[in-house]
C-alpha cells in the first residue's frame, strides 16, 4: 500500500502536469497571434522557404503624416508567367493609414489592405501608407501566396500553392519606448516586492545565527513558521501578509493615480482601470486591513488578558493559512488578464452578467474562503475572551483594545453570514447557472445590495473599531492617565456595533429601495455621530490634566484624532438627502471613506505598530525616523485626499477611468481647474506611498541594530507590559514574587470590582465554571 | 448656474457652518491640550490615577461631562435632520399631489404648463408635471418624450468633442418632468450634474426621478453614468439642454 507521503507526491505530479497542459488548450477564438493573421487566407498549411516576400519603399524612420509608396512583392514558389493566377497578398500595419493606388488592391480597413481579383495575376503590388502624426513604433506584417494557377475543381484551386510571411518594423523621428502593459507593471512590482520580502526573510534568518546559515537549519526554521500554532508567530505572519498587501494595494492606487493625473489620459483602458479599482478595494479591505487587525489581535489579546495563548491555537493557524490561498484566488484573474472588474461592491446583476470578466468567479471564490477565515478567527477571539481572562479580570476590566476586538468580532459574526450567502449565490450563478440574480428568471438585483451592505457597512466599522481600541490605549498611556470614561467608551463601542446594522441603507439612497427604508436609514445614519462623538470627546478629555509625552505613537494618535474627526464630519453630509443625491458616487464619497479608512484605520495601525513593536520584537524603533515618517505621511496624506472633496462637489464621478474638463471649445463634466488638482493629488499620492517606506526601513534598521527594549517602555498598565520583551515562546508573565506564571488582576477601584454589574451577572449565568463541571463528573 | 444647485448650496452652507463650529471645538481643544498638558520623556510627573502595571487603574470619569457630549451631538443631529427635511421631501416628493402636483392634463382649458418656481430654500414647486422615459443600456442612454410635443421635450444625438456621439435630451425651462426609468441589462444611474440629482435604473424594476428645469438652468449640461456598469461606463454620457 502506498504511504500517505507517496500519495501526496503523486497527486502533486498529476496536478503539475494538469497545470502545464492547461495553457496549451485554445479557449479563445482569436488565438494567441491576434489580428495580424486574421486576413491571411493562406494557401497551404505551412509557409514555404522557397517563397521570399519583401516590402520595399519604407524608410528607417518615418516623418510625421508623410505618405510613402510601398511595393510588396514575392519571388519563388510555383508561380510562373502565364498562370491563370499568380499570387496574392495581405498587408497589415499597426499604425498609420493604408490606402490603394489602383484597382489591383483593396482596403479592408485603415490597417489592412489586400489584392483584388484584378490583382490576382501579379507578383508585385504598390500601395500607399500615410505615417501617423505622432511618435509610434510601427509594425508591418505581409502575407503572400505563390499560386500555381490550377483551376478550382477536384485538384483544388489552392493545391500546390505556397505562402510566406515578412515583417518590418520602423519608428518615428523620435524613438519611443514601447508603453508597458499596466498588468505587466503590476506583476513585476508584485514579484519584486515578494522577492524583497524573501530576501528580507533570508536575511532575518541569517542574522539569527550567522554560523547556522544553511539549508539543514533553514528547513526546520521555515517549517516551524509554517506549522506554528503560537499566537505570536501567527500574529507576525498576519502582519507580514497585511503589510505586503498594503503595499500591493498601494501600487494599484498609484497606477490608478497615474491614469487620473491628466484629463483624457490613456495610460489605462477602462477595462484595465475597472480591474485596478476592484482589486485595490478588495485588497485593501480584505487582504490588508483585516489581516493587520488579526495580527494585532493575535499578538495582543492573549497578552492583554493574561492568557498563555488563544483558546483554539490550531483553528488560529488554519484561519491564517486560508488567507494566502484566498489571496491567490482573488488575483488569479489578473494573471490571465481578466481580473474581477465589478468594484469591491460587486453589484448585481453586473456581477453575474456575461460582460463581467472570468476572474470575477475566482474573486468570489477567494472571498468565500476569507469569510471562512474571518469566522474561524472570530470564534477564537471570542472564546479566548470569554474563558481565558486572568483571575480578577471582569468584562469591565478588559483593556479597551480587547473590548474593541470583542465588539468588532460580534459585529462580524452578525454580518458576515449575509455576505457569505450572497457570494455563494453569485458563485453558483456564475458557475452552475442558478438564477438568484438573473433578472429574466425573476432574480432580484436589490437582494445583493441588501446582503452586501448589511455586511459591508458593519465591515467598515469592523476595520475601524480596533483602531479606536489602539488609540484609547495609546492616548491614555502617553498622557499618563487612565482613559477618560472607560465605561462610556465601552458602551459607545457597543453602540457603534448596534447602530452599524441599521444604517446600511444609506449606501442605497439612490438605488430604488423602498422610500420608507430610506427614511429610517437616513435617521439612523445621523445617529452614528453620537457614539463616535462620545469617543472623540473622551479621548480629548483623557489628555486633560495629563502629561503628554511626544513619542511617534502619540503623534500618530493625535493625527488620527484630526483625520478621523474630519472624516466623521464629512460623513454627516450624506444623510441629508438633497445633498446626497448630488454627492453619491462622486469623489466626495471617495474622500470621505479614505479619511475614515486611511486616516482612521491605517493611522491607528501605525500608532499601534510604533506602540507595540518594542514589546513584540524586544527592540526599540528609531524615534527620529518615526517622527519623519509621521510628518511626511501626515502632510502628503491630507494633500492627497482633501482636494477630492472639492472634485466630488464639482462632479467628478468615481469608477470612471478618465474625466474631461470644460474648455472654451468643449463641454466636459468638470471645470478647468480640476485638471490641476488631479495632478496635485497624484503627486501627493506618490509622496504618501513612498513616505511609508520610512517605517519599513525603520523596522529593518531596528531589527538589525535597535536598542534593546525594556519590559514596559511607555508606562502602560495592562498585562502585556508584565512579560518580557519579546515575550517567552510559551507566554508567561513576571509575577510580583519574581516567578513566572499567569497573573491576577488587581483593581484600584476595589469597591466597584467587588460588585458584579448586571451584565456580568447575566453573562456569568451562561458560562459553566470549571468547578461545576468537575462536580457534575463526580 | 454652477454645478451646485440652490437647494444644495443652502444645505451645504448650513452644514459647513456646523462643521466649522464642531471642528473649531474639537481641534481647538486638541491643539490646546497637545501643548498645555505635556511633559518631557523621562520627567517625573504625578501619577494622578495611580497607574501601575498589572492593576486596573482608577476610573477617570465625570458623568455630567459624558452625558453632556452624548446629548449635545444628539441635539445637533436632530436639528440637522429637521433642517434637511424640507429639501429631502422635495427631492423625493410624491407623484400624487406632492410639490409638483399631478400629471398635467393637457385637455384642461386652464392648462398653461408646469410654471415652476423656486423658493428661498431652492425648492422648486410646480403646478403639474410631464412624464418622460429614460432607459439605461450598456453603454448608452435612451430618452423617450412619449406624447409630449417638441416644444416641451425633444431628443436627438450630437457629436461631442470627447465623448463621441451622445444622446441629447432637450427640456423646456420652467417645466417639471418626472422621468420613469428602467434598464435593459445591468444597473445604471443617470447623474444630471447641474440638477444635483441621480437615481439607479434597475433592470426589471421601475424607478423615478424628478427633473425640475428652472428658468435659470444652464443651457447645456452633462448627464453621466454614476453606477458602475462595465467596460464603457465612463463614456456613457448624455447631454441635457434647457431651452426656452
Amino acid at each position: 500500500m502506498l504511504k500517505a507521503r507517496s500519495k501526496v507526491a503523486i497527486m502533486t505530479l498529476v496536478a503539475i502536469a494538469a497545470m502545464l497542459a492547461l495553457p496549451s488548450a485554445q479557449s479563445r477564438p482569436e488565438g494567441v497571434s491576434g489580428v495580424q493573421e486574421s486576413g491571411c487566407m493562406c494557401h497551404g498549411n505551412l509557409p514555404s522557404d522557397s517563397v521570399v516576400a519583401s516590402i520595399d519603399g519604407l524608410p528607417q524612420s518615418y516623418n510625421y503624416s508623410e505618405e510613402y509608396e510601398i511595393t510588396v512583392s514575392f519571388q519563388g514558389g510555383p508561380t510562373q508567367e502565364g498562370n491563370v493566377n499568380q499570387g496574392g497578398f495581405h498587408l497589415w500595419a499597426s499604425e498609420g493609414t493604408l490606402s490603394v493606388n489602383d484597382a489591383t488592391a483593396q482596403v479592408f480597413n485603415q490597417n489592412e489592405v489586400g489584392h483584388t481579383d484584378a490583382g490576382n495575376d501579379q507578383v508585385s503590388w504598390t500601395v500607399t501608407w500615410t505615417a501617423p502624426a505622432t511618435d509610434k513604433n510601427v509594425d508591418f506584417v505581409l502575407h503572400v501566396n505563390s499560386v500555381n494557377g490550377n483551376e478550382d475543381g477536384a485538384a483544388g484551386g489552392s493545391t500546390g500553392d505556397m505562402w510566406s510571411k515578412a515583417t518590418v518594423s520602423l519608428g518615428g523621428p523620435i524613438e519611443v519606448l514601447e508603453a508597458a502593459d499596466p498588468f505587466v507593471v503590476l506583476g513585476v512590482l508584485i514579484i519584486v516586492s515578494a522577492s524583497l520580502l524573501a530576501i528580507t526573510l533570508a536575511y532575518v534568518f541569517y542574522r539569527r545565527d550567522p554560523d547556522a546559515f544553511d539549508w539543514d537549519n533553514f528547513a526546520p526554521w521555515l517549517a516551524d513558521w509554517m506549522t506554528s500554532t503560537d499566537h505570536k508567530k501567527i500574529g507576525t505572519l498576519y502582519f507580514v501578509a497585511g503589510l505586503f498587501f498594503l503595499g500591493v494595494g498601494g501600487i494599484m492606487a498609484m497606477i490608478i493615480r497615474i491614469q487620473l493625473a491628466v484629463p483624457g489620459n490613456d495610460f489605462l483602458t477602462q477595462e484595465q482601470y475597472n480591474q485596478f479599482f476592484t482589486l485595490h478595494g478588495t485588497t485593501m479591505i480584505f487582504l490588508a486591513a483585516m489581516p493587520m487587525i488579526n495580527g494585532f489581535a493575535n499578538w495582543m489579546i492573549p497578552l492583554q488578558l493574561g492568557a498563555a495563548d488563544l483558546a483554539l491555537p490550531r483553528i488560529n493557524a488554519m484561519s491564517f493559512w486560508l488567507q494566502p490561498f484566498a489571496a491567490l484566488l482573488i488575483f488569479t484573474g489578473v494573471f490571465s488578464g481578466h481580473g474581477a472588474d465589478t468594484g469591491w461592491t460587486g453589484y448585481a446583476p453586473y456581477v453575474v452578467s456575461e460582460g463581467a470578466h472570468h476572474g470575477t468567479t475566482m474573486w468570489a471564490a477567494g472571498q468565500i474562503m476569507l469569510v471562512a477565515s474571518s469566522t474561524l478567527t472570530g470564534i477564537n477571539f471570542l472564546t479566548t475572551m470569554a474563558v481565558m481572562r486572568a483571575p480578577g479580570m471582569g468584562w469591565m476590566q478588559m483593556p479597551l483594545f480587547s473590548w474593541s476586538i470583542l465588539v468588532a468580532n460580534v459585529m462580524l459574526f452578525l454580518s458576515i453570514p449575509a455576505f457569505g450567502v450572497g457570494l455563494i449565490q453569485v458563485y453558483l450563478d456564475r458557475v452552475v447557472g442558478t438564477a438568484f440574480y438573473d433578472i429574466a428568471a425573476g432574480g432580484d438585483p436589490l437582494l445583493w445590495s441588501h446582503l452586501f451592505w448589511y455586511f459591508g457597512h458593519p465591515e467598515v466599522y469592523v476595520v475601524v473599531v480596533p483602531s479606536f481600541g489602539i488609540i484609547s490605549e495609546v492616548i491614555a498611556t502617553s498622557s499618563r492617565r487612565s482613559v477618560f470614561g472607560y465605561r462610556s467608551m465601552v458602551y459607545a463601542m457597543a453602540g457603534i456595533g448596534i447602530v452599524a446594522f441599521i444604517v446600511y441603507g444609506h449606501h442605497m439612497f439612490t438605488s430604488g429601495m423602498s422610500p420608507t427604508l430610506r427614511f429610517v436609514t437616513m435617521l439612523t445614519t445621523m445617529l452614528v455621530a453620537v457614539p463616535t462623538g462620545i469617543k472623540v470627546f473622551n479621548w480629548l478629555m483623557t489628555m486633560h490634566g495629563g502629561s503628554l509625552v511626544y513619542r511617534t505613537h502619540t503623534l500618530w494618535a493625535l493625527g488620527f484624532l484630526v483625520t478621523f474627526t474630519l472624516g466623521g464630519i464629512s460623513g454627516m453630509f450624506f444623510p441629508s438627502i438633497a445633498m446626497d443625491t448630488h454627492l453619491h458616487e462622486s469623489y466626495f464619497v471617495v474622500a470621505h471613506f479614505h479619511y475614515v479608512l486611511v486616516g482612521g484605520t491605517v493611522f491607528g495601525f501605525f500608532s499601534g505598530i510604533y506602540y507595540w513593536w518594542p514589546k513584540a520584537t524586544g527592540k526599540m524603533l528609531s524615534e527620529k525616523l518615526g517622527v519623519l515618517h509621521f510628518l511626511t505621511a501626515f502632510v502628503s496624506y491630507n494633500a492627497l485626499f482633501w482636494p477630492m472633496h472639492r472634485l466630488g462637489v464639482w462632479g467628478m464621478t468615481r469608477r470612471h477611468h478618465t474625466y474631461f474638463v470644460t474648455t472654451e471649445e468643449a463641454l466636459g463634466s468638470l471645470p478647468m481647474e480640476a485638471a490641476g488638482w488631479n495632478m496635485f493629488i497624484t503627486v501627493s499620492g506618490f509622496l504618501f506611498f513612498f513616505s511609508n517606506f520610512i517605517m519599513v526601513f525603520n523596522m529593518i534598521a531596528s531589527s538589525i541594530r535597535g536598542e534593546d527594549a525594556p519590559d514596559d517602555p511607555w508606562g502602560g498598565w495592562s498585562f502585556e507590559w508584565m512579560t518580557s520583551s519579546p515575550p517567552p515562546a510559551h507566554t508567561l508573565y513576571k509575577l510580583d514574587d519574581g516567578s513566572w506564571g499567569i497573573p491576577t488582576l488587581r483593581d484600584a477601584n476595589e469597591h466597584i470590582a467587588n460588585e458584579p454589574g448586571w451584565l456580568s451577572t447575566w453573562f456569568g449565568k451562561l458560562l459553566v465554571s470549571d468547578d461545576d463541571t468537575e462536580e457534575a463528573a463526580h | 448656474m454652477s454645478v451646485m444647485t440652490p437647494i444644495f448650496e443652502g444645505l451645504w452652507d448650513h452644514y459647513i457652518l456646523w462643521s466649522v463650529i464642531v471642528g473649531a471645538i474639537a481641534f481647538g481643544w486638541l491643539y490646546h491640550h497637545s501643548f498645555w498638558f505635556t511633559s518631557k520623556d523621562g520627567e517625573k510627573v504625578p501619577n494622578v490615577d495611580g497607574l501601575e502595571v498589572g492593576v486596573f487603574p482608577k476610573h477617570n470619569d465625570d458623568m455630567r461631562l459624558e452625558v453632556a457630549w452624548t446629548i449635545l451631538p444628539f441635539l445637533l443631529i436632530v436639528w440637522l435632520t429637521y433642517y434637511s427635511w424640507e429639501p429631502l421631501d422635495a427631492m423625493w416628493t410624491s407623484a400624487d399631489g406632492g410639490v409638483h402636483g399631478y400629471e398635467c392634463d393637457y385637455d384642461d382649458p386652464k392648462y398653461t404648463g408646469s410654471n415652476n418656481s423656486m423658493n428661498s430654500l431652492g425648492i422648486i414647486k410646480s403646478d403639474c408635471y410631464h412624464v418622460i422615459e429614460i432607459t439605461g443600456q450598456q453603454w448608452f442612454w435612451s430618452f423617450d418624450c412619449l406624447e409630449l410635443n417638441e416644444s416641451l421635450c425633444d431628443t436627438g444625438t450630437e457629436t461631442m468633442e470627447v465623448y463621441g456621439s451622445v444622446p441629447v435630451l432637450s427640456l423646456k425651462k420652467g417645466e417639471t418632468y418626472l422621468a420613469v426609468m428602467d434598464s435593459i441589462d445591468v444597473t445604471h444611474a443617470p447623474w444630471f450634474q447641474h440638477l444635483g440629482t441621480k437615481e439607479d435604473t434597475v433592470p426589471g424594476m421601475e424607478t423615478t426621478l424628478w427633473l425640475p428645469i428652472s428658468d435659470d438652468m444652464t443651457e447645456e449640461s452633462m448627464v453621466l453614468c454614476a453606477e458602475y456598469c462595465g467596460d464603457a461606463h465612463s463614456i456613457m454620457a448624455a447631454k441635457l439642454v434647457a431651452h426656452n
